[in-house]
């Protein structure tokens, strides 16, 4: 189960790496969005797999999607300097970044101990567990989180005003 | 569980692989495409793979609430980013006719 | 009394700064009160210091008012040394320069700087006497510094012509070479000696075995006998004695005739002690004061200027003293310095005389028959060339032969040399004044103007005359009766200590008088035909040229050797001068020292700037490539 969602998510990202029409990568990263989900249930934490859906692909990707509409540019323009360096020290880097990164996670003798003894499956997570722990211990996180949201949303409006 | 096991099977390793790599290809995306629009969902997968990894340390220590808590916040702070950010891109097409970030660049020396 | 004598060389210092700053203000008059009172002044206190240093038991006035310098195991006082040597020079240069002072009031009368030239005159009698009565060898490198620099200021008094400034700068720069020298010598002997003051150094030389030291204190020796050559117009540092005549006659008089050049013999007397220790130098001084001597005598045959007569004959009778010295005469050496100073300044003031009568003509072969016209100048002159050319019982005769008795104890080649020289010397006198008062003239129209000059110009030529006549009492020859009195009167400065200045074998009374009068005869004859030749004016002298005209080519020129030393010495360094300015300065200096790091900065600039693309992408990378390598450092 677990490769199958794997595989889903990075296939999604892949996929929406190397699309030419901005809206299939739109699409495609949706579905990138729904294997994460999936892994989220595989980690016994479906709240987490709602959350996700609601509001990555929900309300985040539909965002996406309404910008790029209304901006009317679906195909990427014509590279300006073809073969330009910035792509192969990109790549280089990108491959590098990644190699590198996965071997030392395989490698990691405290992950792979930690792998072993917290092997066993915990309780799921539920929804009276996140809310006991959000509103009596992290309540001011929480009402500083609103406040992010209020200035976000504020900011969005002043900046997309045509006339203040 | 242990390697490759671990990756096929759903270990901590397995999970943290496929964060990472994730990781990776978001930030090919942003480096590789010059459209604002795709390098901002690159940044968006790249959230997305930091709350894989975290919910796999969470569930490999027991399950600890505190860890959604912190999602939760990521995912909060994830959507002001995409206002305000998409905000900017509009604001940008406005301006210079273009989502190509390339041609933003009168910061040039 | 004794408290003012440091006056002696203040005085005319005084009389300088108030010349030279407020002198063209106040006037003629004021100028000549005070640029005569200062000289008269120190002359007088110069008459006292003098009697009470003939007081004292050993015959030494030591005064010191104070250290000057002393650092470490060098110390310098600021003192003053009166001794028979310096005694005498002390009269001598504020005697003999009073008189040209005096003499200056008449001859500079119409010119525009006045006060400027009684200035200058002023700080050189100034800087003479610190070089004569400094007790310390600094001290006296001082005085031989500012005389070189007043002699600069004085010879390119004329300052409009082209030719004076260049003349002066010759002379100091010829002067700067030899000065290298005495400063190497100073350096090598407070090395040797541990001190610079005069009298430690002769007494330290007084209880050193001969061999002690030998090769060092030679070269110091050597090196200060260079400085020596500087200023006092030895081959090969000559070149600028003829050239200074561009300067005013008075001043010929006074520094190239009797004071300045004789610095370099005064400070060879002064260390006798120390050179009688080095008898390789001794040898080299010899032969170059003789070679000098007939070098100078041979291309003052030819000169038409009458100036320039008189200074090849000043270089030849240097090279008469430096004969002495080296001869280990110092004594003898120092006399012709004596006698020298009374007629030689006694023919410049008269030359001068001549070329003020004759509208500032200096040409001989334009001059003639003045004798006429100015009887007080024909006279006294009269006197200074029977004087130079050592005709029996003058001043000259004594100190030239007693020159040449010792010279020829040394080495016979010497004293022939010596006598061809005498003889060259006596025929180019006389060729002088018979051109000048003899004869016919040949100008007419200057000829006509000519006049005796005023009394300001001709008592100082009288005083002269009396003086070189009554020099001869000084010293005249044990060989001839005298008893040479010099020589005991000096004893006391040039043999200090307990070391006898080495003499040579004593030949005898007969063989003085053999040597004598070989050369008086010679040297007569040799006058006689110069008189002959030229009394009935140049015909003579114009066939004899065209007979030898290469040799007469050759000694008109000088040589060649101005020419010679402008192709090989001066042309390579001025190429070399420009050669270091074109790579040195401009490419290595400016190029790369100034314009290089310039550059760099700007290229360096210039690749900077190309990570400054404006673009988010580029900088996005270069975090990943950041993070990228954190990674790799973290993997190791």
């Amino acid at each position: 189960m677990f490769i199958t969602f794997a595989l889903i998510t990075l296939l999604g990202a892949l996929g929406m790496l190397l699309q030419k029409n901005i809206i299939v990568a739109g699409l495609f990263m949706v579905v990138a969005f729904f294997g994460v989900a999936g892994l989220f249930v595989l980690l016994g934490n479906p709240v987490a797999a709602a959350l996700q859906i609601i509001v990555y692909t929900g309300a985040i990707m539909v965002l996406v999607l309404f910008v790029i509409m209304m901006l009317n540019s679906h195909e990427e323009e014509k590279a300006q300097a073809p073969r330009s360096i910035q792509r192969w020290v990109s790549l280089v880097v990108v491959a590098a970044l990644a190699v590198g990164s996965v071997k030392l996670v395989l490698a990691s003798a405290g992950l792979k101990a930690l792998g072993i003894s917290g092997a066993a499956m915990p309780q799921a997570m539920t929804l009276q567990k996140v809310g006991m722990a959000l509103f009596a211990d992290h309540l001011l996180g929480f009402e500083v989180a609103g406040l992010l949201l209020l200035a976000a949303m504020i900011g969005a409006v002043a900046l997309t005003k045509r006339n203040l | 569980m242990t390697g490759m096991d671990a990756i096929l099977q759903g270990g901590l390793q397995g999970y943290l692989v496929v964060a990472l790599l994730l990781f990776s290809i978001g930030l090919a995306a942003v480096l590789l495409r010059r459209t604002l629009l795709m390098q901002f969902m690159g940044v968006e997968l790249m959230l997305n793979a930091a709350n894989v990894a975290l919910l796999a340390f969470a569930r490999f220590r027991g399950g600890d609430a505190q860890a959604m808590v912190f999602y939760l916040f990521i995912i909060a702070v994830a959507a002001c980013e995409a206002a305000v950010g998409l905000a900017l891109v509009i604001g940008l097409y406005r301006h210079r006719d273009t989502t190509d970030s390339d041609r933003a660049a009168s910061l040039k020396q | 009394m004794n408290k003012y004598y440091w006056l002696i060389p203040i005085l005319p210092l005084l009389g300088s700064a108030f010349n030279g700053l407020l002198g063209k203000r106040a006037g003629k008059s004021a100028v000549t009160i005070v640029g005569l009172g200062v000289v008269l002044g120190a002359l007088l206190l110069a008459l006292s210091a003098f009697f009470a240093m003939k007081g004292m038991p050993d015959h030494r006035l030591i005064l010191n008012y104070g250290e000057w310098m002393g650092t470490g195991s060098l110390s310098v006082p600021f003192g003053l040394a009166v001794d028979p040597l310096s005694g005498t020079m002390m009269l001598v240069i504020t005697g003999i320069g009073f008189l040209i002072h005096l003499y200056s009031v008449g001859y500079m009368h119409e010119d525009e700087g006045y006060a400027r030239f009684f200035c200058y005159l002023n700080l050189f009698v100034f800087f003479m006497l610190t070089l004569v009565m400094g007790s310390s060898l600094v001290l006296m490198f001082v005085g031989w510094e500012g005389v070189g620099l007043c002699s600069y200021l004085l010879i390119g008094y004329f300052f409009e012509t082209d030719f004076a400034p260049d003349a002066g700068l010759k002379a100091f720069l010829t002067n700067r070479v030899g000065d290298l020298g005495v400063v190497i010598g100073m350096m090598v002997l407070f090395a040797a000696f541990g001190t610079l003051t005069v009298s430690d150094i002769l007494t330290q030389a007084g209880h050193l075995a001969p061999e002690v030291g030998f090769g060092v204190l030679t070269f110091a020796t050597l090196m200060l006998f260079v400085g020596a050559t500087g200023k006092s117009a030895q081959l090969p540092l000559y070149l600028w004695l003829p050239d200074a005549m561009a300067g005013p006659t008075p001043v010929s008089a006074l520094i190239h005739a009797a004071t300045m050049v004789t610095s370099g013999i005064y400070m060879i007397c002064r260390l006798a002690p120390v050179f009688t220790l080095t008898p390789i130098t001794m040898d080299v001084v010899a032969w170059v004061g003789a070679a000098t001597a007939l070098f100078a005598a041979t291309i003052g045959l030819v000169q038409r200027d009458i100036k320039k007569v008189l200074a090849y004959s000043t270089v030849s009778q240097l090279g008469y003293m430096f004969l002495g010295l080296g001869a280990s005469g110092f004594a003898a050496g120092f006399f012709h310095v004596f006698t020298h100073a009374w007629f030689k300044a006694l023919l410049f003031l008269g030359a001068g005389s001549v070329i003020h009568a004759m509208h500032h003509e200096q040409d001989l072969f334009k001059m003639g028959g003045l004798k006429s016209k100015m009887p007080i100048t024909f006279w006294t002159m009269l006197i200074a060339t029977l004087a130079i050319i050592g005709f029996p019982g003058t001043s000259g005769f004594a100190s030239k032969d007693e020159i040449l008795y010792l010279a020829y104890l040394k080495s016979p080649a010497l004293w022939a040399i010596g006598v061809i020289a005498a003889c060259c010397t006596a025929f180019y006198m006389l060729r002088l004044f018979t051109l000048t008062f003899f004869g016919k003239a040949r100008d007419h129209h200057a000829y006509d103007h000519a006049h005796e000059s005023p009394n300001t110009m001709t008592l100082p030529l009288v005083v002269l005359a009396v003086g070189t006549v009554l020099a001869v009492f000084l010293g005249w020859p044990k060989a001839f009766g005298g008893d040479f009195h010099i020589e005991g009167w000096l004893a006391p400065a040039t043999t200090f200590g307990q070391l006898h200045a080495a003499h040579g074998e004593h030949g005898s009374h007969q063989l003085a008088w053999i040597l004598a009068s070989v050369s008086t005869i010679l040297g007569l004859s040799s006058a006689a035909f110069g008189y002959f030749s030229y009394k009935d004016g140049l015909a003579v002298s114009e066939a004899r040229a065209a007979k030898f005209p290469f040799l007469h080519h050759l000694l008109l020129n000088k040589y060649f050797v101005d020419e010679g030393v402008e192709l090989y010495l001066l042309r390579p360094i001025r190429w070399f001068g420009n050669v270091l300015w074109k790579l040195f300065d401009v490419i290595l200096i400016d190029g790369v020292g100034v314009n290089l790091p310039g550059a760099l900065a700007r290229v360096f600039g210039d690749f900077t700037a190309l990570f400054q693309t404006g673009r988010v992408r580029n900088y996005a990378l270069s975090m990943a490539l950041g993070a990228a390598v954190l990674l790799y450092v973290f993997l190791k």
